[in-house]
């Protein structure tokens, strides 16, 4: 069978030559079917960029808009199982109850073409991180499982280990099933990961470049005892990667049904055309915004050595249905742990885009296609090799964020909401005077309040932008039970939602009583102490957090965001007021009834 | 003569099925009453009655039992349409219940408001009151701040009162005392206890659950109340019985104590009859298919038994009693085909609902519903739907179906096609998400299809999970009804367990001891036989997830308790999960009583043997390409008779369509049998 014509126009041109299966013809262009020729002519105007020419190469012979429905659904639905497999398996706490994993569906040209809706600041990198290791490995083995966690080889940061399972047609690579997991600790100075003394990566950890964990297809148990042996849990460490590597090869037996069921060539070419449907999709959206240059800035508080007020600074440049990012002007890389490591940056990036455009668009290749991103190596957003970056995808991801949404919101203002809450976490370690043993605990809860919309009022104690409402907080029962810790207190806090037509959600106010055997340390990793959520399209601000230790028989004092070993007595209380979210609109816009109800609701 | 009688009242019918002593059974439909059910419940009843040549108080006053599954909950939960509700709860967590953990659905839409909780902030009021997790008190109940909150309840005129302390799960006496003060201070009012409804460790689930019992209760004591005055009026001297979550009855005192049970009552019939035909000798492993118009509810009988869970959710109330595990698809006949934004095709979840309804049935519906496609297809007779009781317009759907089909650029039959194919897809992946996400493999079992759609889908469906065995009942359409007459009388109890250190072996016995207590008064006034059945959720101790442990035929007695029941644990694990940690701590988080009333099952009406019958007529239908099939009539098919594909079966409410290869047999117990060729 004759394939149509197929014409490349990735520049744009008078016109050029589409397949019969296209429809929704952008409205910028005008066109004309062909129906001998089997393809659409697009006229496109002297000034007007055609907007998806290029990723036309559509296999009109092979692939119809309902094989490839078809074939969405079943990818989509296979991120999922293996989402599944890995939140019932997993052994940590931070997988199995807070959900700190994601899975990401890989072609063999390293384009995201599914995922399932986990923690969003790892999906945008996973395609970055299949690169390096497509890099380093150009012809993958059938049977092997790879891995790799290091930020400057396509990690994000070190505790996010992503383990690779390649998945083959015959000869040919067709996919990579990717599961990328937060470890509970990966070695380095201190517990966790989370270290604001480090001034280096090597204070942070193990760091892992591209390589097999197999020899054959056979686990290489030498490799996993050395591992193993550079972690302070090794049993933890041991079952979620067991659970990772389960999960990718779950994804690996589901895709082998995929391919035999639609064949090479079908698949192939369907992948092809649903990228570009999604590419499309999106497309379509941006061409709607205003057109223009825009800017938006984001602050963080300091990097834990005097440095403070640290800006990320975004230029974009919304013109047809194209979109540009400029983050070269961000201050340069700091001394503490929140620079980002490029393929994070990358993400944080692709999140904003995501939250812009509609929330069902299709998250693959093709939606990100109308973007593009400039970064510059030795700034905040991409710090040159050797420096620490751990934070990095909650701080500076949050940051960079919202300075796209600051900016790229005023050309879609409808679309833009108010900034989403900071995350500040505690852990402590101290003994258990029940049992006698020593524990140690992370804060999840008393997360600040989400931004308010066009759609309404933001969510209260909903956590940050890098994880939109997706890590559980858990049972303060439970905690109570495992742990000597008594919440007095967990609850909305009044007055911290930033004001606007449509308010941001409330922060938390928790008071936690530590109630250990002698005393108890306390870390504390975050930001948003001193800038709070930003308001937008008017709105204003939310609270920024206050934290504070009161102590038995010692005045009070202020807990900063970047703190370790921080002596806690037996009787403190450690009296969290968490940050609120950004405002959307006006405030002296906010129906007079939604004021009455915050009021009898004790909101404000 | 002596009656048993099922009520299924579903969105659009009421279905009523009559088991009568003598051998003959009668089937009724009455439209559903919305406003109040039990019009078309008492309706329904006099027309099967009629049918009987009975008068109502005749039938009525020789019926020994009636079953009733009821959408009441449900609705006002979906239509907001609860009680006014006050919440008593320990001072400093008054928000437990809206901040949901800190989890927020569809993770991408951050353009989307919260949910309104079910109870607002100002009627979430706190006591001056703190137990600890081993059940000590922290801070005594303080009485001045119970009667000022129940004062401002008073106040704000609340039909009903949900008490919610921490930890109550381990030492209810506050709650219990809150609970005497609302019943002195609030009388009336529909009280309610987490330590009662929920006695569980986690918060939010407890006490989630608990305002949703206070939502619904009063909903569902007066209509329950109403429905059993009238049947008490029109004759009827028996106990009225009700389907809960769990898939078991009980009585009316007992379903409005736990209204919120009662949340899963409509499409539990539909797995009560999955459980039935299972005990009937159909599979002891099943999957229950049951399509309607707007959802497809998908259910797993394995062992003869139903999966429960404690995760689901109503209209965003979570509701954390054991339930059994239905998974809804919101994809069934009338689900609309459509383009999405990036020019593919999608099915649903829009549906065209009952009115308009897809375009075939000529009300107006301008959309292309998979019953449009399936009519186009040529699957469906347009002279036979409903037993001719509607007609349906093929130039109608034919329209509709042409206008998608050129909105996406291909032929009119591969747009219907598309939407059957991608349906069957949809309803794969449902299928999956029911059995391989819950570590089970589908290809083992039967696929039981029941609901007026499934028949046209099933056959495709299980070929793409490889299942080779499907089932479809003849009385499809009313098996919930009829499977309301074959379920017990079931309580499900709890208590949470300490969590720290060893299994407490003692406690845990005091525990099931109690249970059993409380099972036995609750069924204090059935005379038949109960039975006990205990389990215990588990888990490492790390792990979050518990898995549920059967513990029958263990002796209780034995020494070295805790081993046994550790080596229960990991035996189990192990199956799930294929492997076990020996060396690792094991907890017990819930231990777990059912307490069981058996009913008489009621007789599986048998199929008349006759000679085989021939078609009664050819149609062409569309797979791939136009073929003429036969076409046979469901109810005059022969027992035993053996069809194979490609070929129609149709009954008045149910059409099955055989692909090439497919065989069915007509089982004498009322079901075709059919072996689905491997595609």
């Amino acid at each position: 069978m004759a394939s149509p014509p197929v014409l490349d126009c990735s520049e744009a041109g008078p016109s050029c030559a589409y397949s019969d299966r296209l429809t929704n013809v952008p409205a910028l262009a005008s066109g004309h079917h062909e129906p001998a020729a089997r393809y659409f002519v697009i006229h496109v105007s002297a000034t007007g960029r055609l907007p998806v020419c290029h990723a036309m190469r559509q296999h009109a012979d092979m692939t119809d808009p309902i094989t490839i429905a078809v074939l969405q659904n079943r990818l989509n639905a296979i991120a999922e199982e293996m989402g599944e497999a890995m939140l019932r398996t997993a052994y940590s706490q931070i997988l199995n109850s807070s959900r700190d994993f994601s899975i990401a569906l890989i072609d063999a040209r390293c384009r995201l073409v599914a995922q399932a809706d986990h923690i969003p600041v790892h999906v945008g990198a996973m395609p970055w991180a299949a690169k390096a290791l497509a890099e380093r490995f150009p012809i993958p083995s059938p049977n092997d499982v790879y891995v790799l966690n290091d930020p400057y080889r396509g990690g994000s940061h070190l505790p996010d280990l992503t383990v690779f399972v390649p998945v083959f047609a015959g000869e040919r690579l067709m996919f990579w099933s990717v599961v990328r997991a937060h470890h509970s600790d990966i070695g380095g100075a201190t517990h966790g990961a989370y270290n604001p003394a480090a001034t280096e990566i090597w204070h942070e950890g193990l760091r892992l470049p591209p390589m097999r964990l197999t020899e054959n297809g056979v686990l290489r148990e030498d490799l996993l005892d050395m591992l193993a042996l550079n972690v302070r849990h090794p049993r933890d460490f041991r079952g979620d990667l067991a659970a990772q590597i389960g999960s990718a090869r779950l994804g690996e037996q589901r895709l082998n049904a995929v391919i035999a069921a639609f064949g090479t060539e079908t698949l192939a070419a369907s992948i092809e055309a649903m990228l570009d449907a999604a590419e499309r999709h999106a497309r379509q959206i941006v061409s709607g915004w205003q057109d223009g240059e825009y800017t938006g800035e984001a602050v963080l508080d300091d990097d834990g050595f005097g440095k403070t007020d640290i800006v990320i600074r975004a230029r974009v440049t919304k013109q047809g249905s194209n979109v540009m990012v400029d983050l070269t002007d961000s201050d340069p890389q700091v001394t503490g742990f929140i620079n980002s490591s490029h393929a994070n940056t990358q993400s944080a990036v692709a999140m904003a885009f995501a939250f812009l455009l509609d929330p069902d668009i299709a998250k693959n290749d093709g939606a990100f296609r109308p973007l593009t991103v400039r970064l510059k190596e030795g700034t905040i957003v991409w710090a040159h090799e050797g420096a620490p970056v751990t934070m990095c995808t909650s701080h500076c991801s949050n940051e960079i964020i919202e300075a796209i949404i600051v900016a790229l919101g005023q050309a879609c203002p409808d679309r833009a909401m108010g900034g989403w809450g900071r995350r500040l976490r505690i852990a402590l370690t101290g003994t258990d005077p029940r049992t006698r043993r020593r524990f140690i605990w992370h804060m999840f809860q008393a997360r600040p309040g989400g931004g308010g919309s066009a759609a309404g009022d933001g969510y209260s104690t909903i956590g940050e932008w890098h994880s939109a409402g997706g890590i559980k907080f858990g049972s303060i029962e439970v905690a109570e039970t495992r742990f000597p810790l008594v919440f007095e207190t967990h609850e909305y806090r009044p007055g911290s939602a930033g004001e606007g037509k449509y308010r941001g959600g409330t922060g938390a106010d928790m008071r936690l009583r530590v109630e250990a055997a002698g005393t108890t340390y306390a870390n504390t990793a975050g930001e948003g102490v001193v800038h709070g959520a930003r308001g937008i399209n008017g709105g204003q601000d939310g609270a920024p957090h206050d934290y504070t230790l009161l102590p038995p028989n010692a005045p009070p004092r202020k807990l900063k965001s970047k703190e370790v070993n921080v002596p806690v007595p037996p009787g403190s209380v450690i009296h969290v007021l968490s940050g609120g979210g950004g405002g959307w609109g006006d405030p002296a816009q906010r129906e007079p009834a939604a004021r009455a109800a915050d009021s009898q609701e004790g909101l404000i | 003569m002596i009656a048993t009688i099922g009520i299924d009242v579903g969105g659009t019918f009421t279905d009523i099925f009559v088991s009568v002593s003598d051998g003959r059974s009668i089937i009724a439909k009455a439209a559903t009453t919305p406003d109040d059910q039990s019009n078309g419940v008492l309706y329904g009843i006099t027309q099967a009655a009629r049918r009987l040549g009975l008068t109502t108080a005749a039938l009525l006053g020789a019926t020994s039992r009636i079953v009733h599954g009821t959408t009441v909950a449900t609705n006002a939960l979906l239509e907001g349409k609860t009680a006014r509700v006050g919440m008593l709860t320990t001072e400093g967590h008054r928000d437990v219940i809206e901040m949901r953990e800190g989890l927020k659905p569809d993770r991408y839409n951050l353009r989307m408001a919260p949910p309104a909780p079910l109870v607002p902030r100002h009627l979430r009021l706190p006591v001056r009151e703190r137990m600890r997790p081993d059940g000590s008190v922290e801070i005594a109940l303080d009485e001045a701040s119970l009667l000022s909150a129940i004062d401002r309840l008073r106040a704000a005129d609340v039909q009903s009162v949900a008490i919610c302390f921490l930890h109550a799960w381990r030492n209810p006496a506050h709650e219990q005392h809150a609970a005497a003060a609302v019943e002195r201070h609030l009388p009336g009012a529909y009280a309610t206890t987490s330590s009662d409804v929920l006695p569980q460790i986690k918060e939010f689930e407890r006490f989630s659950t608990t305002v949703a019992n206070a939502a619904v209760g009063p909903v569902i004591q007066n209509y329950l109340g109403r429905l059993q005055t009238r049947l008490r009026e029109s004759g009827y001297a028996g106990e009225l019985l009700v389907i809960l979550s769990h898939g078991g009855v009980a009585s009316v005192a007992e379903a409005t104590r736990l209204a919120a049970g009662t949340a899963l009552s409509g499409p539990a019939g539909g797995v009560a009859a999955a459980v039935a035909l299972s005990r009937a000798g159909l599979s002891s492993d099943l999957i229950g298919f049951d399509m309607g118009g707007t959802s497809t509810d998908i259910a797993v009988v394995r062992d003869g038994q139903p999966g429960l869970s404690g995760d689901k959710s109503v209209a965003n109330a979570r509701i954390a009693l054991p339930s059994l595990d239905i998974v809804t698809l919101g994809a069934g006949g009338g689900s609309i085909g459509h383009l999405d934004r990036s020019g593919l095709l999608a099915v649903g979840p829009q549906s065209a609902g009952a009115v308009p309804g897809p375009a075939a049935y000529g009300q107006g519906g301008t959309a292309a519903t998979v019953t449009d496609a399936n009519l186009v297809l040529g699957y469906l007779d347009p002279a036979n739907f409903l037993g001719g009781q509607r007609r349906l317009d093929l130039d109608a759907a034919t329209g509709v179906v042409a206008a998608l089909a050129g909105a996406l650029g291909v032929e009119t039959m591969l747009a219907a096609a598309g939407i059957h194919r991608l349906v069957n897809s949809r309803m794969a992946d449902g299928v999956r998400v029911a059995t391989v996400r819950r570590g089970v493999d589908p290809r083992g079992f039967t696929l039981l299809a029941f609901g007026g759609a499934a028949g046209l889908h099933v056959t495709a469906v299980a070929a793409e999970l490889g299942i080779s065995r499907v089932a479809v009942p003849v009385a499809a359409s009313v098996l919930s009804a009829w499977g309301m007459l074959n379920t017990d009388l079931r309580v499900e109890l709890s208590r949470s367990q300490g969590q720290t250190g060893r299994l407490d072996t003692d406690a845990l016995l005091a525990a099931f001891a109690a249970m059993e207590s409380e099972g036995r008064a609750r069924l204090a006034w059935f005379d038949g036989a109960v039975t006990l059945h205990r389990f215990a959720d588990m888990r490492y101790g790390e792990q979050v997830f518990e898995i549920p442990v059967a513990l029958d035929d263990i002796d209780w007695r034995a020494p070295d308790l805790a081993t046994i029941l550790a080596d229960r644990f990991h035996a189990a694990h192990e199956r799930l999960y294929t492997y076990a940690l020996r060396d690792q701590e094991v907890v017990l988080v819930n231990a777990r009583l059912s307490v069981i009333g058996r009913l008489p099952p009621t007789e599986t009406p048998a199929v008349a043997a006759r000679a085989d019958t021939a078609p009664k007529a050819r149609r062409s239908i569309h797979l791939g390409e136009w073929i003429e099939v036969p076409v046979f009539d469901f109810q005059l098919l022969a027992a035993n008779q053996t069809v194979c594909g490609p070929a129609i079966i149709e009954s008045d409410t149910t059409t099955v369509l055989l692909r090439g290869n497919d065989r069915a047999r007509f089982d004498r117990r009322g079901w075709l049998d059919i072996a689905v060729a491997a595609r």
